[in-house]
């Protein structure tokens, strides 16, 4: 398995600017996810590290090898496609193999991988079957069986997932991860499902319009997002956002609306300038109901409504001129109504700049 | 950005040269026939056929329209280029309109058996002509309006009845019902639903169906042959049997120059049309 | 509405159609009888050298036909498939030939074929004096000349149903070819073409059936000649009926006429039910 090096990619379709100036070291080993709304690029950003597009500027480098002018056959890479791209009017063996017949490998290679692959897969009852005779799972499997047998040295995922119900999403993300396991493979993926990014990742790239945000471990992600944008678009549901500005002193503290919600050692990446305005981010679990004896970081809100989700009930309430939503233990959520006094975990606050997006 | 490699380029270089080649083949038989339909007579006397014309003129064209022979005839061919017109516009017409309303009555109206219908109206789309020729015939003749225009007219129409049914009735079937069942409700009728609804939202069938039919009823030949008439007879039947008298020298230039003129009107309307006639010709072939 | 056109298309076709096959029966000569024969009128038929010759040539000049325009149309598709810069040009240039009458396709061929002013005579007169391509002229290869034409007037019509169908197909699967290297031609041979065997299988009815109902062509460009060697069923049955006035042996050709369509056209349709119906 390799390592994937791409530098200073940019690419535009005409005057429209699809990738900025992309750096991703992935390394040998690594299940790194393209992660982002659509329209982000993530999958313009697969498509030239296959080599199905060709890129205006940079350098992608595979295994040390620089591929950058390589056709995609050439580098070194085996695809899995959204819609599985299978070979209808071949056998699922046949599909299997026919890259490797053309490539003139030797028969005895040919059936030892298409076995291997099979039995990794458990495709061992589907090989004489034609695609048009399997289910959309059985057919994801022949398409990853069929990246496998080329025995690459990186596998990349365009979206694999979307097409199947969400059941069986579930259960191919356990197949994904095991196959991840098994071979610790490297593997570049891409979904605009933050979920399936959080669960099968150990390195999320977010993107957006053109740019990668943050390329991180998915916990560095969830607790210390870069960002604006993904600390709003990684974890469900998303984090609260509240303006408010920035009290200044030996203690530093935010005052959002009336209340003044104490810092306690909140790691700034530059020293903090007194007064300035910011956004405070802070998730739902974080948020609970007030006892007593919590007041400094308690804030007064009016409830406006209970969704119950099963484990938890996420509870929506009103404070000041924000709407927030708090993770309650269903029997405390209730017996709740009117004025309630919640209570801020602020050790475990973002903070972000209104201007920039960035983290402070 | 990519380095273009040898391989490919020679790859491509070998794909245009195929291309170039068969479009040669497809085009040399027609030059020949301009070059030597432009040929004076003195050359035609001893020449190729892919010999270039020393003087290039229209002479010969002009001869064919006005005087080239057919037997004893010698009325040129502008006489079969006017009965293909007379025999054109109507049939056309006809069975455009016949074609549409059938179609359209087989898509949004629920009519008895329309299935067994449309199969029958595919399989008529296939039967030769020969089969049905002498009945056809004989029915004329009793009737009186054998070797007529109205023959040749009503034997257009009936030909092109299962193909244009086809046609409009695939491509109205493409329309959304609501349509014709708003219009009901308000109360329009069959005829109304047709004028109002259907025809303005025709427009593109309309083209390829004309299309279609035009080039196939100017191409005809052995109907025309059959059911036309001594008065009647179209373009292509005079064509015919002006390049097949054999009293003499053969006049090459002349029949040429005759053979362009009897495929100049359909040939006109395929560059003129482009997409709509490729529609045409594969919708009337690709029915199923 | 929907009556009269019915009824009319009915009558006509149906009926005539089965007035022929009645009369194929019959011991007609000259005029109908309607004295039935059984199928002396088909023993006479295949025991009559001219429809033999020309029965056969209706299977060698359509398989001939069916091939070349079949490979001729689909190499075009995929030559064309390819991204070609000029397609509007090369497309017009290979559609212009389905415009022409299959009169004007047959005497230009002919003029083109013939040995005293076309294709022998050109090559002589560049040098080669001993050339020869007389074809046409010659009763064991006349036929063959209408395949050249055949091929000619209908490639482009191939090509445009089966790019159609090229282009139909999902660009994800060209992709999956390209990142597993396979070369494009036996990506077309192994996995583009199989994938249209249905289309194919269109164009092939499309064509036979031409072949069957080809009249025009073999009368404008060999009149059956030299002799009847280049004759086909099409022509024998209108030559029968009208110049020969043997009604009977004209019907029953007939009959094997749409005898053959049928043969064709039925299996064609019911796997198409079959397949839409699945």
């Amino acid at each position: 398995m390799s390592a994937v090096s791409v530098l200073g990619l940019s690419k535009s379709f005409g005057p429209l600017r699809v990738l900025r100036d992309i750096d991703l070291p992935v390394e040998a080993g690594d299940f790194t996810v393209l992660l982002g709304p659509s329209g982000c690029g993530k999958s313009t950003l697969l498509n030239a590290i296959a080599g199905l597009e060709d890129i205006d500027s940079g350098r992608i480098e595979i295994g040390g090898v620089d591929v950058t002018q390589q056709e995609p056959s050439k580098r070194g890479i085996a695809m899995v496609f959204q819609s599985y791209a299978l070979y209808p009017t071949m056998s699922v063996r046949g599909n299997l193999s026919f890259g490797l017949r053309v490539k003139s490998t030797p028969k005895r290679e040919v059936e030892r991988r298409i076995a291997w692959a099979s039995r990794l897969l458990q495709l061992d009852e589907l090989l004489d079957r034609k695609p048009s005779q399997l289910s959309g799972g059985q057919r994801q499997r022949v398409a990853i069986g069929r990246a496998l047998v080329q025995q690459a040295k990186v596998f990349l995922f365009d979206e694999p997932l979307s097409n199947l119900d969400a059941k069986l999403r579930t259960e191919m993300r356990v197949e994904l991860k095991r196959l991840h396991k098994e071979l610790g493979a490297t593997i570049i993926y891409v979904t605009h499902d933050q979920i399936e990014a959080m669960t099968l990742a150990t390195r999320i790239a977010v993107m957006r319009a053109g740019r990668i945000e943050q390329y991180a471990a998915p916990d560095s992600l969830y607790e210390q997002p870069e960002t604006l944008f993904v600390a709003g678009f990684v974890g469900s549901p998303a984090m609260n956002f509240l303006r408010g500005a920035l009290v200044g002193g030996i203690a530093p503290a935010v005052r959002v609306g009336a209340t003044t919600l104490p810092l306690n050692g909140y790691a700034f990446r530059a020293p903090p300038s007194g007064g300035r305005d910011l956004v405070v981010g802070i998730r739902p679990e974080h948020i609970g109901l007030a006892t007593h004896g919590q007041e400094p970081c308690a804030v007064d809100a009016d409830t406006l409504f209970m969704e119950p989700m099963g484990a938890d009930t996420l509870g929506w309430f009103r404070c000041g001129a924000h709407r927030i939503a708090a993770r309650l233990p269903p029997q405390v959520a209730r017996r709740i109504s009117g004025s309630v006094r919640l209570n801020f975990a602020m050790d475990q606050v973002s903070l972000f700049d209104p201007a920039s997006e960035a983290r402070l | 950005m990519r380095g273009v490699n040898r391989q490919a380029r020679i790859g491509r270089i070998g794909l245009y040269l195929l291309l170039i080649w068969t479009c040669l083949f497809f085009s040399i038989p027609l030059l020949v026939v301009i070059a030597t339909s432009l040929k004076t007579s003195d050359e035609v006397r001893t020449f190729s056929i892919f010999s270039l014309p020393s003087a290039p003129g229209f002479a010969a064209w002009v001869k064919a329209w006005y005087s080239a022979c057919t037997g004893l005839n010698c009325g040129g061919v502008h006489v079969g280029f006017w009965n293909s017109v007379r025999i054109l516009i109507p049939s056309v017409i006809i069975s455009i309109f016949a074609g549409s309303v059938t179609g359209y009555a087989l898509s949004h109206w629920r009519v008895r058996g329309a299935n067994i219908i449309m199969l029958f109206l595919l399989l008529g789309a296939f039967i030769p002509y020969q089969v049905i020729l002498y009945p056809l015939v004989k029915m004329f003749s009793t009737v009186g309006i054998y070797s007529t225009l109205p023959c040749i007219i009503a034997v257009h129409v009936l030909f092109g009845l299962p193909v244009m049914s086809l046609l409009f009735r695939n491509f109205y079937a493409g329309l959304p019902e609501e349509l014709v069942k708003a219009a009901r409700i308000d109360g329009a009728g069959f005829w109304r639903i047709f004028a109002w609804v259907m025809l303005p939202m025709s427009v593109n069938i309309l083209i390829v169906a004309t299309i279609l039919q035009t080039t196939g009823i100017w191409n005809d030949y052995l109907l025309g042959l059959i059911f036309a008439g001594r008065d009647n007879i179209p373009m292509t039947v005079q064509l015919n049997a002006i390049s097949t008298t054999s009293t003499g020298v053969i006049e090459y230039n002349v029949n040429t120059a005759a053979a362009l003129l009897t495929a100049l009107p359909p040939l006109l309307i395929y560059f003129f049309s482009g997409r709509y006639f490729v529609r045409g010709i594969t919708a009337g072939a690709v029915k199923g | 509405m929907l009556a009269p056109t019915v009824l009319v298309m009915l009558v006509c076709f149906y009926g005539s159609a089965l007035w022929t096959v009645y009369i194929s029966m019959t011991r007609s000569f000259l005029l109908p009888t309607y004295i039935f024969a059984g199928g002396a009128q088909y023993q006479r038929l295949f025991h009559t050298p001219r429809w033999q010759v020309a029965y056969g040539n209706m299977f060698l000049f359509g398989a001939l036909d069916i091939v070349g325009t079949l490979f001729l149309g689909t190499l075009l598709a995929v030559l064309l498939d390819r991204r070609v810069r000029f397609e509007g040009v090369f497309r017009t240039i290979m559609l212009y030939p389905l415009s022409i009458s299959f009169i004007v396709t047959g005497l230009t061929w002919q003029w083109v074929l013939s040995p005293t002013i076309g294709f022998e005579h050109f090559v002589r007169g560049l040098g080669w004096t001993n050339f020869v391509f007389d074809w046409i002229t010659r009763p064991d290869r006349a036929i063959y000349t209408l395949v050249f034409a055949g091929i000619w007037h209908q490639s482009g019509l191939i090509m445009a149903i089966m790019l159609a169908g090229l282009r139909g197909v999902d660009r994800e699967i060209w992709r999956a070819i390209r990142v597993e290297g396979i070369p494009a031609w036996r990506a077309y041979i192994n996995i583009v073409l199989p994938m249209l065997r249905p289309l194919m299988v269109t164009c092939i009815v499309l064509i036979a059936i031409a072949v069957v109902k080809s009249y025009d062509l073999v009368v404008a460009m060999t009149n059956g000649g030299p002799g009847f060697a280049s004759d086909l069923p099409g022509k024998f049955v209108v030559d029968f009926e009208f110049e020969r006035a043997n009604i009977g042996q004209a019907s029953a050709a007939a009959t094997v006429m749409l005898g053959s369509v049928l043969a064709i056209v039925a299996p064609y349709l019911y796997f198409e039910l079959a397949r839409t119906n699945r």
